[in-house]
């Protein structure tokens, strides 16, 4: 079980970490009138048609030791190569695209003459992005962490390259089924593995629907 | 209120919008058909369409943001924020003054605990037009606040906007696709074709023939069953039994009836004596205004002239009492 618990707290902290990113690109990406859109867009797509492989690879490269932001976070005492930190990061960025996907797909149900009015009643674009867009966006927002938290849960190439197979600190569920699979009457001993990750992804998911339906009612964005 | 427009505007549909623009007036109309650039000029007027000049009353504001414009922007679909009450959507500019005294005037002050999922259609524009006023504008711009209603809610709106006008003396533009609907309330218009200014002055002066559909707008207290007292004029009214107090009524200006001497035997109950106060000409027709009450009856340029129809002149206006219809209390 001690697998599941380091699946749970990494799907968790993979979410949490790109929560904020995810909403600023989505905004980014919708609203915003800046140049480089598509190359952001771009960006952002990576992961999900990048071999999970290569992405782990890539994320390796940055984060080593000897890699760019490898040496500064191993100054602050914030390894990522081959800890658990590692483990979150590998999800957070497989996981990213569909956030952001969501988010998006949220901001573009926001009618944005909601946004002209709140501007026209004399508040900010940022106080409009705070008190109107982001309310509305919040169905979105549940259902693409929804799905990254369980994108997260399964992540597995990526993670193995740059976390490894750590017990105990980066075995995350993938990776533990991976290593009984490998072992000799290993199969035997994953049929509850594969049971609690399949229920996770679906309970995720299916809450995160829930939510979304129970607050567009709230709403009436959904008729 | 005294507005300058320059609005230059190019749409990457091929449309594009030309209008300068000077005018001196409380209400400003902007009439013309559906895709002429009125709502374009608006949200010019408004600073979403960017790169606009507009000076009002001696202010540039062509460089200012829309939020710190200080415009209240109302529009047809009321656009209510659906997370909040009805009191934190008044409540929501940082500007807002009292909320009560505004919710009273236009009749929503039972609303200000719902959610706008439960407002009805007129709640919901009147709820949009108090949160505009309650963030105390400096110019009102209102987008089709006539569009998408039937006839007695187009009155009652046409009404309430005319009481806003009245009650909180906040300069308007005012756009609509029917040039009648504006000319009641509107002091000065503005006809846009294909993004260009097609003719401008006083609304009244841009009706043509085929838009005589001009409403009276009559604010009265209820004497007696059906009998309602306007600028001390006793007038019959088609009004419910239950109606009391103060009362809103509207009448069409082609339902007036004009004649030099009171008729003999008429089935129609109101038979007025009054004095012609304006004449004006409308493409084939004559607007002529009457003082007491004050109403607007239209008659055909034949009729006039057979009349002798002059400012100053006596009159006898004639209204069946069923083509007074009643709107509703008074609120503001």
């Amino acid at each position: 079980m001690e697998s599941v618990w380091i699946s749970l707290q990494v799907g968790a902290a993979a979410t949490l970490l790109s929560l904020p990113a995810a909403i600023v690109v989505a905004w980014f990406l919708e609203r915003s009138r800046m140049p480089g859109r598509q190359v952001v867009q771009t960006l952002v797509w990576l992961p999900l048609v990048l071999p999970p492989v290569v992405t782990g690879y890539l994320l390796l490269k940055a984060f080593s030791p000897r890699g760019a932001l490898g040496q500064v976070l191993d100054g602050l005492a914030m390894p990522v190569a081959f800890h658990w930190l590692g483990a979150v990061t590998a999800a957070a960025v497989v996981g990213f695209p569909l956030f952001v996907m969501m988010i998006v797909l949220a901001m573009k149900a926001v009618d944005p003459r909601l946004e002209i009015i709140s501007c026209s009643l004399g508040r900010s674009p940022w106080q409009t992005f705070w008190r109107v867009t982001l309310p509305l966006c919040w169905p979105g927002i549940l259902v693409g962490a929804a799905i990254s938290f369980a994108r997260g849960l399964g992540e597995f190439g990526a993670t193995i390259v740059l976390a490894g197979r750590i017990p105990g600190e980066t075995e995350t569920i993938p990776l533990r089924i991976y290593a009984e699979l490998d072992a000799p009457g290993g199969e035997h001993r994953i049929t509850g593995l594969v049971m609690v990750s399949i229920a996770l992804c679906v309970l995720a998911v299916i809450a995160a629907r829930a939510l979304d339906v129970w607050y567009r009612r709230r709403l009436e964005l959904e008729r | 209120m005294k507005l300058e427009v320059n609005a230059n505007v190019r749409r990457p549909n091929g449309f594009r919008l030309e209008v300068e623009l000077s005018c001196e007036t409380p209400v400003l109309g902007l009439v013309g058909p559906s895709g002429c650039g009125k709502s374009t000029l608006l949200d010019a007027i408004a600073g979403i369409e960017p790169g606009a000049h507009v000076v009002l009353d001696d202010h540039d504001l062509s460089r200012v943001p829309l939020h710190r414009r200080g415009v209240g922007y109302v529009t047809q679909d009321a656009l209510l924020f659906p997370h909040l009450t009805v009191r934190r959507n008044l409540a929501y500019s940082p500007t807002a003054g009292p909320i009560e005294a505004v919710a009273r005037a236009l009749g929503i002050a039972h609303l200000l605990d719902r959610m706008p999922r439960h407002l009805s259609g007129g709640e919901r524009r009147r709820t949009a037009l108090a949160r505009a006023i309650v963030s105390r504008p400096k110019i009102l711009l209102l987008d089709e606040p006539f569009g998408g209603l039937d006839e007695t809610r187009r009155r009652e709106a046409l009404a309430l906007v005319g009481d806003v006008n009245r009650a909180f003396r906040i300069p308007m533009v005012i756009v609509s696709h029917v040039t009648e609907e504006v000319i009641g309330l509107a002091d000065h218009t503005v006809r846009l074709e294909l993004g260009r200014m097609s003719a401008a002055g006083p609304s009244i002066t841009l009706l043509s023939a085929s838009e005589t559909r001009v409403d009276n707008y009559l604010v009265g207290r209820v004497v007696g069953p059906g009998r309602v007292a306007v600028d001390g004029v006793e007038l019959r009214a088609a009004m419910p039994a239950e109606a009391h107090g103060s009362v809103r009524l509207a009448c069409y200006a082609h339902d007036v009836l004009l004649a030099k001497h009171p008729p003999v035997e008429v089935s129609a109950r109101n038979v007025i004596s009054s004095r012609i106060t304006a004449v004006i000409p409308t493409g084939h027709a004559m607007l002529v205004e009457i003082e007491r009450p004050r109403l607007r009856a239209i008659v055909t340029s034949e009729a006039a002239a057979a009349m002798d129809v002059q400012v100053g002149r006596e009159i006898v206006a004639i209204i069946k009492a069923t083509a007074i219809t009643f709107l509703g209390s008074a609120s503001c």
